[in-house]
């Protein structure tokens, strides 16, 4: 059974491609699209009832979905005899060392969203195969859309899917990894954030995954793209991303903007201003989205308000640790044609600053 | 990988029942193709098919099981328990109804495959469950009640839980389980079909064929609006009837409710379903319900096929659905009939014992088809009866029936032992079925001039002592039942008893006569000195 995994760069049209998958594909293909987030899992089922509406067997499910209906729900007897999974508990957490049922679940019977993982997991080994026999069952292929999102114990279960008899496709942009499903979880840290691109990498090269990379943006502007290249090291050994987008505006690429100027730069441009969270730039008094709400998003132009890891990156190239990192590519590649970044002092940066034309 | 239609796959593995009505705690092993369901009245078997019924479909006669919970669904002694706990004290759980299906492990049921079962050590497998459960919205209802239980519960505060094994709610039947109910006990009235009877219509259509006859017949019913109701309409809507005075006309109701399949029933020889005998309208559904179609039940259960029909009718029946019966339908008929257990095959029995239901499947191929040819062996009072005896031939059979009584005071039936004559059949075949059915049996046969010990050679893997034995006349006391009895009463004394003329010789006039004979001696007012073997056989049997 094929089992491959796409990694893409902003703006290459992931979710399309998963689209055009499903509309092409033998109507009785039992297929479903796992994804992580809400606006996705809207975009995705829009998209599909659109271009593949009668696909009746195609199913959307959000990540932790799939785990409560095919892996806690039905299984969990094999951990706790009678007992049943009667809700899903989004916020709480278990005491810090709650043992046995306390761990997953919560009084009411509600699975805590942070321990579903590791339940889900520990249920497939606790089924002995009931639990892969069934999903093999059930569907022929599960593709799983913004795979760089998974954490922890999510990573196990992936490895599991791996060795099924279903087809898997994966599709994510490593780069972009800012969500964690389980940020406060301490497992599989080493694969956390854009260091999952490693994971696939030895999983390729044991033969249980086909790496496919897809370098082309038909976003973002080629200075931006060439810009979004710089962010990550070559360390990471990404692929240098290639520009289809030959639209031009006259105002296209990446620029540095004076504080003194903003004003009059979004007057100009009417950018989305974007920040890394309300405890940054709090100078200026723009309306501004979060990197981490932006995800998904496509604007013509932003203007980044920089945090100071960004603003060394900008002054000096300082290599960005890799959540700032990520977090920083997703704003970069918001946009279409243009990139303006808040910054008074340009350090070794080449970076052209926009002035106001003079009166 | 691609969907592959697993034939006959999706079988029922195992059934239990907890807590409803008769069953307080029943498991039935079925098997797959065919299940006779068999058992003294009140045994449980239209119960047990409820229950399967419930737990498939989640409605009874069509109507959903919540609508139909009632408290005489709770088993009686499972309440009377709960009441006699409270009452010393304990704190014992409120009852519940609780049936599982266990289905096949097969790919296209996975969806209902999970560890929501009663399974120990915990087992994952596709199956479906309802549950009647306390409803915890009104604990304090149900504490209150529980402090002065009576014997009908307070079922407005339970709620009835139909889930798959993966604990999935269900709100319709899985596609996989497509059930066909047929029921030849009740006595429809004429005013229509019955919705399992709809059911097993529908199941004839492919879907484009429903499109097309619902499409046209909306038509139809649209043309007649505009044809025959024409002048009428013209008429009326002159009228101002109506709140403000807005146009009022005549149509064909268009609503679902009034959809094709309430004006359809299918027609016998140009005579309606409804209108046509009892008999002729259950083997319809029969043979509807097994008929080979694409979207034709999996399951399909039976209740007494044999009623309203005549012998040759029913005989036309079992044949038909012997040649309807395939691999990928499971049957579970109720029966009272050895007929239909004879001809369908014994073993596919299913007994409902008072303690435990045993089945037959492991009877030797020879043994089914013997009694596949000899439909008319009455099977069934083997299966029903508590001990039996098995003679030869009706003349055994009375003089059985009489040392019995000289010794005991009462009939072999009053004393729950039926005297079951074999009439030629094979004492061996008998033996075996009774071996199945662990039943106490004596056996009563004659020597035919061979030493009893090489007689009970060939028997001897279906007896056991004191469980099941034979008994046989000594040789040198005669080959068969009447020097057995000339030697053991003294001719004079049976003459006396038979009556017959000084000249007539005894064992001759026996010999021809031989019910006759046994009549006489039976109800002779004379004492019978029985045969040693006979003896032994009533004291084995009643003792």
């Amino acid at each position: 059974m094929a089992k491959r995994v796409t990694l893409a760069v902003a703006g290459s049209r992931k979710t399309q491609s998963i689209v055009e998958h499903c509309s092409t594909m033998p109507m009785d293909r039992r297929v479903v699209v796992l994804t992580y987030t809400q606006k996705n899992q809207q975009e995705l089922e829009e998209r599909l009832a659109r271009f593949a509406g009668d696909h009746l067997n195609v199913e959307v499910l959000g990540w932790f979905t799939f785990l409560l209906r095919h892996f806690a729900k039905p299984f969990l007897p094999f951990k706790f005899a009678g007992a049943r999974v009667l809700g899903f508990n989004f916020d709480g957490r278990p005491y810090q060392m709650a043992k046995g049922k306390a761990r997953f679940l919560d009084m009411g019977g509600a699975a805590y969203r942070s321990e579903l993982g590791r339940l889900a997991f520990e249920l497939i080994g606790d089924s002995r195969g009931s639990l892969m026999r069934r999903l093999e069952g059930i569907y022929d292929e599960i593709l799983i859309d913004e795979v760089q999102d998974l954490s922890a114990y999510d990573w196990d279960i992936v490895d599991a899917l791996l060795t099924s008899k279903l087809n898997i496709w994966m599709v994510g942009d490593i780069r972009q990894s800012v969500l964690a499903t389980n940020a406060r979880s301490t497992k599989n840290k080493q694969y956390a954030y854009a260091d999952a691109i490693n994971w696939f990498r030895i999983r390729e090269r044991r033969g249980l995954v086909a790496i496919e990379e897809s370098s082309v943006t038909w976003r973002c502007h080629s200075r931006i793209a060439a810009f979004s290249d710089l962010i990550f090291d070559s360390s990471w050994a990404f692929p240098r991303t290639t520009s289809k987008n030959e639209t031009s505006t006259g105002h296209d690429g990446v620029f540095l903007v004076r504080a003194e100027n903003v004003d009059a730069y979004v007057a100009a441009f009417k950018p989305q201003s974007l920040r890394h969270s309300a405890a940054s730039a709090t100078t200026l008094q723009l309306n501004f989205m979060n990197f981490r709400v932006a995800k998904g998003a496509t604007f013509q132009r932003v203007l980044i308000a920089p945090t100071s890891n960004i603003a060394e990156f900008v002054r000096r190239g300082t290599r960005m640790e890799p959540l700032a990192a990520s977090s920083f590519y997703v704003a970069v590649t918001r946009a279409e044609q243009s990139v303006a970044i808040v910054l008074d002092e340009p350090g070794a940066s080449t970076l052209p600053y926009w002035t106001p034309p003079a009166r | 990988m691609h969907y592959v239609e697993c034939k006959g796959g999706n079988v029922i593995k195992k059934i239990r029942v907890r807590g409803y009505r008769i069953h307080r705690d029943l498991t039935i092993v079925p098997n797959d193709k065919l299940n006779i369901i068999v058992g003294a009245n009140e045994s449980g078997k239209s119960t047990l098919i409820e229950a399967i019924v419930l737990a498939l479909t989640g409605r009874i006669n069509g109507r959903s099981a919540a609508e139909e919970l009632n408290p005489h669904w709770f088993n009686a002694l499972g309440v009377a328990d709960f009441i006699a706990e409270k009452a010393k004290g304990q704190l014992p759980r409120l009852p519940e109804i609780d049936i599982e299906i266990f289905l096949a492990d097969v790919p296209e049921l996975q969806e209902l495959c999970g560890a929501h079962n009663s399974s120990v050590p915990t087992e994952a497998t596709p199956g479906v469950r309802l549950r009647c459960v306390p409803n915890k919205e009104y604990w304090s209802e149900l504490q209150a009640w529980a402090a002065k239980p009576t014997h009908l519960l307070p079922v407005e505060y339970y709620c009835v839980e139909w889930t798959s094994f993966a604990d999935q709610k269900l709100n319709m039947r899985p596609r996989a389980l497509t059930t066909a109910v047929i029921d030849a006990r009740t006595v429809r009235s004429s005013g229509g079909i019955d919705f399992h009877l709809r059911q097993i219509l529908g199941s004839q259509l492919e879907p484009h064929e429903r499109a097309s006859i619902s499409l046209q017949y909306r038509e139809a019913k649209a043309a007649l609006s505009d044809s025959a109701f024409k002048t009428v309409n013209d008429r009326i809507s002159q009228m101002h009837a109506s709140l403000h005075a807005q146009p009022i006309v005549l149509a064909m109701d268009q609503t679902a409710r009034t959809s094709w399949e309430e004006s359809v029933s299918p027609h016998v020889a140009g005579v309606p379903f409804t209108m046509a005998g009892q008999g002729q309208q259950s083997a319809i559904k029969i043979v509807l319900a097994m008929n080979r179609h694409a979207g034709r039940s999996k399951y399909v259960t039976i209740e007494e096929p044999e009623n309203h029909l005549s012998h040759t009718s029913l005989a036309t029946l079992l044949q038909r659905m012997s040649s309807l019966a395939s691999d990928d339908q499971q049957l579970f008929i109720t029966t009272h009939s050895s007929s239909v257990l004879n001809r369908l095959g014994v073993e596919a029995l299913q007994f409902l014992g008072p303690t435990a239901s045993v089945k037959l499947n492991e009877l030797s191929h020879e043994t089914v088809d013997y009694f596949k040819k000899l439909p008319g062996f009455d099977t069934l009072r083997l299966v029903l009866a508590d001990r039996i005896v098995l003679v030869e031939g009706p003349s055994d059979e009375i003089i059985f029936e009489r040392v019995f009584k000289d010794l005991y005071g009462k009939r072999p039936i009053e004393c729950g032992i039926d005297v079951v004559s074999m009439r030629g059949l094979s004492l061996a075949r008998g033996l075996e079925l009774c071996h199945r059915l662990g039943k106490r049996v004596a056996a009563v046969r004659d020597n035919d001039g061979v030493e009893p010990a090489e007689l009970r050679k060939p028997l001897s893997q279906w007896l056991a002592l004191g469980q099941r034995e034979v008994f046989i006349g000594d040789v040198v006391h005669g080959e068969t039942l009447e020097p057995q009895l000339i030697h053991h009463c003294g001719e004079a004394h049976l003459r006396t008893m038979l009556d017959i003329t000084a000249n007539a010789d005894v064992l001759t006039w026996m010999t021809r006569e031989k019910t006759e004979a046994a009549l006489r001696i039976a109800t002779s007012a004379h004492a019978l000195t029985p045969p040693a073997y006979m003896l032994h056989a009533a004291k084995f049997i009643n003792g």
